[in-house]
C-alpha cells in the first residue's frame, strides 16, 4: 500500500492512518457506550462539537486549552528527542507559576513592561533550574531521570503548597491557599471576552515556532536526535551528548514553567494551589501519541483540547457524563500504544536481523538494501 | 526419495519485500557429510538455512528432513526433527555455568518441580564425553574463551537432539590454532556419531580443509555444488563473485614518514574495571599500516577506544600528531585528525534508527558547507553531498532516508567507511575489524580504500582478528594478548602460524619498544 512512497514518507503515512483509525474507533466505541446508557450519540457528539467550537467563547476556551497542551507536549518532545524522559513537567510548571506570581507580588507598583518580562524570566529560571537537577544527575552519575523527575514533582508541588499556606499566604479572605492577587494591569489581556483565551497564545505560538525550528531545521536538533537515538554513536561522532541532554531538559523545564506562568497571569490572577490539574501529563500523552513530532503535537493539542472543553457542554446538553471524553482519549491512546507495540516487535526483528546480517555472511533478509 | 538424504530442499524461493532472497534453490545434503555453503553477503545462505530451521517461511517449494516434509515453519518443529543451528552470536547466559546453559529450557527436574543440579552436571559430562568436546561443566560461561563458548553452544544443540548441525560462520571468532582444533572435533562428531554438518562460511581455505562437498550461492541462486576435492578455492571464488577475483598480496609501503601516533606505557580498564591494556607502547608512522593481530577480547577494542577518546586513559600517554589526547573528548580528538572505524558497527558505527543521510553527515553537521552560521541546516547541500558519497562508495540503500539499520552488513560497513574516510583533514585512521562479515567484493574494495589512504600519507592502525586481512595489507604486524604486545613482525618475514601462536599467547614476551 505504501510501496511507492519514500520509506520515511510511508512511515508517516502509516502512523497517520493508524491514528485516524484509532480516533474513529474511539468515537465509535464511545457511541456504543452512549447508546448503552440510553442517550443519542449524534446528539451527544453534536453537543461536544458545539461546546468546543460552537461559539466565540467556546473557541476561546478550546484555544486556551490548546496552548497548555501544546506547550507541555512540546516540552516533553524536546527532552525526549535528546533521550531524556522528563516526567517532572508538573513540578516545573508549579515552580514557574509560583516564581512568576511572587515576582508580580514583590514588584507590585512597577510598570507591567517590567513585571511581565521579569515574571517570564523568573518562571524560565525556576523551571529550567528544576529540570537541570535531574539532567545533571543523569549526565554525570547516570541516575535514571524518570525516577528523579517523578519524585521532584511531589517535592515541588508540596513545597508550593507549603509556601501558599505559610509565608506567601494571602491575607485576603475567601482564598483558601494562594498568593496575593496580581494587579489587574499585570494580567494578560483576554482576546475573547468571558473565555480563557489570552495573549499568551501569541507567546505560545512564538515558542512553538522556535521549538519546531530547533527540532526540525537546526544543527542542534540534528545532534539532539542522534543523541536520543544512539547516545554512544553520538559521542563517538564527537557530539557533546551530556551537554545536549542537559540543555534539552532545561528547555523542557522552562516551557513547562511558562505554562504555569500563563495560568497565573492569564487565568487565575494569582498562584493558587490547584494551578495545574496534571496538565503536563496530558501534554505527555499528546507528545507520545504523536511520537514527539512538533507539528503533530500542535495539531493533536487542538483535538484533545476540543474534546476536553466540549465535554462539559455534552454533559449539560445531552446528559452524557463528561467522563466519556476520558474513555475516548483512553481508547485512542490504547490504539496508538498497540500500534507502537506491534511496530516495536517488527523493528526489533529488523534489528535482530540486521545484527545477524552484519556479522554473518548473509543479509538477504535485510530487505530494502539489497534490491 | 534418496535414502541417504539428511536434508532436501526442493525448489525453495523466499521473497522479502523488494528482494528475492532465495530463487528456486534445490539442494540435497547427505547423511553424515560436512557440507559447506559459501557465497557473498546477501547471496541467501543464511536465508536458506533459516528456512530449514523454521525461522523463514518459503514463498515456494518444500523442505524434507530425513524424508519427512516440513509441515510448518517453526523452530520448535524443526528442532523436534533433529535440526540444530548455532548462530554466530552465541546465545548463552554469561552468568550461568556451562551445565546450566546446556540444559536451559529442558532442565532435568526433581519431583517435577525443582531444578536438578546434579542431573544437569551428569548430563553435561556425558555429552562432553560422548562428543569429545572438552569444556569444564562447572565453569561460568563468562569466564570461558570464545572457542570454549562455541563448544558449549554446540553441546547445547546436541543436547536438544540435533542430528543435523547448522553452523553459521563458526570460525569467525577463532584463532587459526583454535580453528584447527575445532575442525578436529567436528570431524570426530561426524565420523563417530553420524551427525550431518552444514557450515556457512566465507573462508575458502576452510571450505577446502573441512568439507566433503560445497555449494556456492550467488544472488539467491545455487550456482553450483561440487565435491570439494574436485575444485580449487580460486574456482570457488569466481563462482561466488561471478568474475575473477584476485586477492593478491599488496605492495608494501615505501614512503614512511614521521610518527603520527605515539603510545607509551598505556594502561586502560574496561567497563567492569578489569585491567585490559597493560603498559602498551607502539607507534604508527605516516604512510604505514600497522596491523594489530589478536583474538577478540584481548584489549584491542579498549586500545582503540582509548586512542579515540571513547574510553578513559588510566595512565600513560597517547599522542596524536604531537598532541597528548589525555582528557580530550572524541570530538576534540577527531579535530586532531583522527578518524575511527569502530568494531561494533551497529552499536557504535552507525545510529541504526537514523537515516542513511543522517549517518553520513555526522561529524560534518557544523561545517559551513552544511550549516549556515553553524545553526541552520542547509538541506539542499546536505542531500547533494549524501547522494555524492553514496554513489562514490557504492552504498546500496533503497533511499537516503531509510534507516541505516535496515541495510545489509556490507552496506552498513561501507557507510561507516565512507563517512570516516571523507574527513578531509584526517591523517590518522584507527580501523577495527573493517571487513568482518562483509563479502569478498566489498572486502577488496575496503582494502583498496585503506591502501589509498596509506598512499595519501595517513598513519593507519588496523585492528583485526582476520589474519588473511592483516597479512594482505599491513606493513608491520604486532600481536596482542591479554592486554600486552607479545610480538612484532614485518609482514613479509613471517607466516600465519607464527603470528597465530603469538596472538594465542603460546609464545612471546612483552615487547615495549615497537
Amino acid at each position: 500500500m505504501f510501496k511507492r512512497m519514500s520509506p520515511a514518507g510511508a512511515e508517516r503515512a502509516r502512523h497517520s492512518l493508524s491514528l485516524a483509525i484509532g480516533v474513529l474507533a474511539a468515537f465509535a466505541l464511545g457511541a456504543v457506550i452512549i447508546l448503552a446508557t440510553g442517550h443519542n450519540p449524534l446528539e451527544a457528539y453534536g453537543a461536544l462539537l458545539k461546546g468546543s467550537f460552537g461559539s466565540l467563547r467556546a473557541i476561546g476556551n478550546t484555544g486556551a486549552k490548546t496552548v497548555t497542551l501544546c506547550l507541555t507536549g512540546l516540552a516533553m518532545a524536546v527532552a525526549a528527542r535528546a533521550g531524556m524522559f522528563n516526567v517532572g513537567g508538573e513540578g516545573q510548571l508549579y515552580l514557574g507559576a509560583i516564581a512568576s506570581s511572587m515576582v508580580g507580588v514583590w514588584l507590585r507598583g512597577c510598570s507591567a513592561w517590567i513585571v511581565i518580562p521579569c515574571a517570564i524570566l523568573a518562571a524560565v529560571l525556576a523551571g529550567g533550574f528544576y529540570a537541570f537537577i535531574p539532567a545533571v544527575l543523569k549526565a554525570k552519575l547516570k541516575v535514571n531521570e524518570v525516577i528523579t523527575t517523578i519524585m521532584l514533582n511531589s517535592a515541588a508541588i508540596l513545597f508550593c503548597s507549603y509556601l501558599v499556606n505559610g509565608p506567601f499566604k494571602t491575607s485576603e479572605s475567601g482564598i483558601a491557599a494562594g498568593t496575593d492577587a496580581l494587579l489587574p494591569e499585570y494580567r494578560l489581556a483576554k482576546l475573547i471576552p468571558l473565555s480563557n483565551l489570552t495573549t499568551s497564545i501569541f507567546i505560545a505560538a512564538g515558542l512553538a515556532f522556535i521549538v519546531w525550528y530547533m527540532m526540525r531545521k537546526s544543527v542542534t536538533g540534528y545532534e539532539m536526535q542522534l543523541t536520543g537515538q544512539n547516545e554512544r554513536f553520538a559521542r563517538y561522532m564527537g557530539i557533546k551528548t551530556d551537554r545536549l541532554a542537559i540543555i534539552s531538559m532545561i528547555v523542557s523545564g522552562a516551557l513547562c514553567a511558562l505554562v504555569g506562568m500563563f495560568e497565573v497571569y492569564g487565568l487565575h490572577g494569582r498562584f493558587i494551589e490547584e494551578v495545574s490539574n496534571e496538565f503536563y501529563f496530558d501534554g505527555m500523552l499528546v507528545a507520545m501519541i504523536m511520537r514527539y513530532q512538533p507539528v503533530g503535537i500542535m495539531l493533536m493539542s487542538v483535538f484533545f483540547a476540543a474534546i476536553e472543553v466540549g465535554s462539559a457542554s455534552m454533559e449539560l446538553a445531552a446528559g452524557v457524563s463528561s467522563e466519556l471524553v476520558s474513555i475516548i482519549q483512553s481508547i485512542i491512546i490504547f490504539f496508538m500504544a498497540a500500534e507502537t507495540g506491534v511496530r516495536a516487535i517488527i523493528t526489533d526483528r529488523n534489528a535482530r536481523k540486521a545484527l545477524i546480517a552484519c556479522a554473518v555472511s548473509d543479509a538477504a533478509d535485510g530487505g530494502e538494501s539489497n534490491a | 526419495m534418496d535414502e541417504r538424504a539428511a536434508v532436501e530442499f526442493r525448489n525453495i524461493s523466499v521473497r522479502f519485500p523488494g528482494v528475492l532472497a532465495n530463487d528456486s534453490v534445490s539442494l540435497t545434503v547427505k547423511r553424515g557429510e560436512i557440507f559447506a555453503l559459501v557465497g557473498e553477503n546477501g547471496a541467501g545462505k543464511t536465508t536458506l538455512m533459516k528456512v530449514l530451521y523454521g525461522m523463514n517461511r518459503p514463498t515456494q517449494g518444500e523442505v524434507f528432513v530425513f524424508g519427512s516434509r516440513l509441515e510448518k515453519y517453526d523452530p520448535a518443529y524443526s528442532i523436534s526433527l533433529g535440526v540444530g543451528m548455532v548462530h554466530q552470536h552465541f546465545m548463552l547466559v554469561p552468568s550461568f555455568t556451562v551445565a546450566q546453559n546446556i540444559v536451559l529450557g529442558r532442565e532435568p527436574k526433581k519431583s517435577g518441580v525443582f531444578y536438578d543440579k546434579r542431573a544437569a552436571e551428569r548430563i553435561t559430562h556425558e555429552l562432553i564425553k560422548a562428543y569429545g568436546l572438552e569444556v569444564d561443566a562447572n565453569a561460568v560461561v563468562a569466564d570461558l574463551s570464545v572457542g570454549a563458548q562455541q563448544r558449549v553452544e554446540i553441546l547445547k544443540t546436541l543436547y536438544r537432539g540435533a542430528d543435523i548441525l547448522v553452523l553459521d560462520e563458526p570460525t569467525a571468532v577463532l584463532t587459526p590454532n583454535e580453528t584447527k582444533e575445532f575442525f578436529d572435533v567436528l570431524r570426530g562428531i561426524v565420523s563417530e556419531k553420524g551427525v550431518t554438518v552444514i557450515i556457512i562460511t566465507h573462508k575458502l581455505n576452510e571450505v577446502m580443509e573441512i568439507s566433503d562437498r560445497v555449494g556456492v550461492m550467488r544472488a539467491g541462486k545455487l550456482v553450483g555444488v561440487c565435491n570439494t576435492n574436485e575444485v580449487t578455492s580460486q574456482q570457488l571464488a569466481s563462482m561466488m563473485v561471478g568474475r575473477e577475483v584476485l586477492l593478491d598480496a599488496v605492495e608494501r609501503s615505501t614512503t614512511v614518514g614521521e610518527p603520527r601516533v605515539v603510545i607509551k606505557d598505556l594502561n586502560v580498564y574496561d567497563d567492569r574495571g578489569l585491567h585490559v591494556v597493560k603498559g602498551l607502547s607502539l607507534s604508527v608512522r605516516a604512510g604505514e599500516i600497522l596491523g594489530v593481530a589478536g583474538v577478540e577480547g584481548n584489549g584491542q577494542s579498549e586500545l582503540a577506544e582509548a586512542i579515540t577518546g571513547l574510553r578513559k586513559i588510566a595512565s600513560g600517554v597517547v599522542s596524536i600528531n604531537g598532541v597528548s589526547v589525555s582528557g580530550l573528548g572524541p570530538g576534540e580528538i577527531r579535530a586532531l585528525g583522527v578518524s575511527h572505524v569502530p568494531e561494533d558497527r551497529l552499536r557504535t558505527g552507525v545510529s541504526a534508527p537514523a537515516s542513511v543521510a543522517d549517518n553520513l553527515l555526522a561529524g560534518k553537521q557544523r561545517d559551513n558547507r552544511f550549516a549556515r552560521a553553524r545553526i541552520h541546516r542547509r538541506s539542499a547541500s546536505i542531500s547533494r553531498y549524501v547522494d555524492e558519497v553514496k554513489t562514490q562508495f557504492d552504498i546500496r540503500a533503497a533511499g537516503s532516508d531509510v534507516a541505516a539499520g535496515s541495510l545489509s552488513g556490507g552496506n552498513i560497513q561501507k557507510l561507516v567507511v565512507a563517512r570516516e574516510f571523507s574527513f578531509e583533514h584526517a591523517n590518522v585512521l584507527v580501523i577495527c575489524q573493517p571487513t568482518r562479515g562483509v563479502d569478498i567484493g566489498a572486502m577488496e574494495y575496503i582494502h583498496s580504500l585503506i591502501l589509498a589512504k596509506r598512499s595519501d600519507g595517513c598513519a593507519i592502525l588496523l585492528i583485526s582478528a582476520d589474519l588473511d586481512e592483516l597479512f594482505r595489507i599491513s606493513d608491520r604486524i604486532v600481536t596482542m594478548y591479554e592486554g600486552e604486545l607479545t610480538g612484532e613482525f614485518v609482514t613479509g618475514e613471517t607466516n600465519h602460524y607464527e603470528v597465530g601462536a603469538y596472538m594465542a599467547g603460546a609464545i612471546g614476551g612483552v615487547n615495549h619498544d615497537v
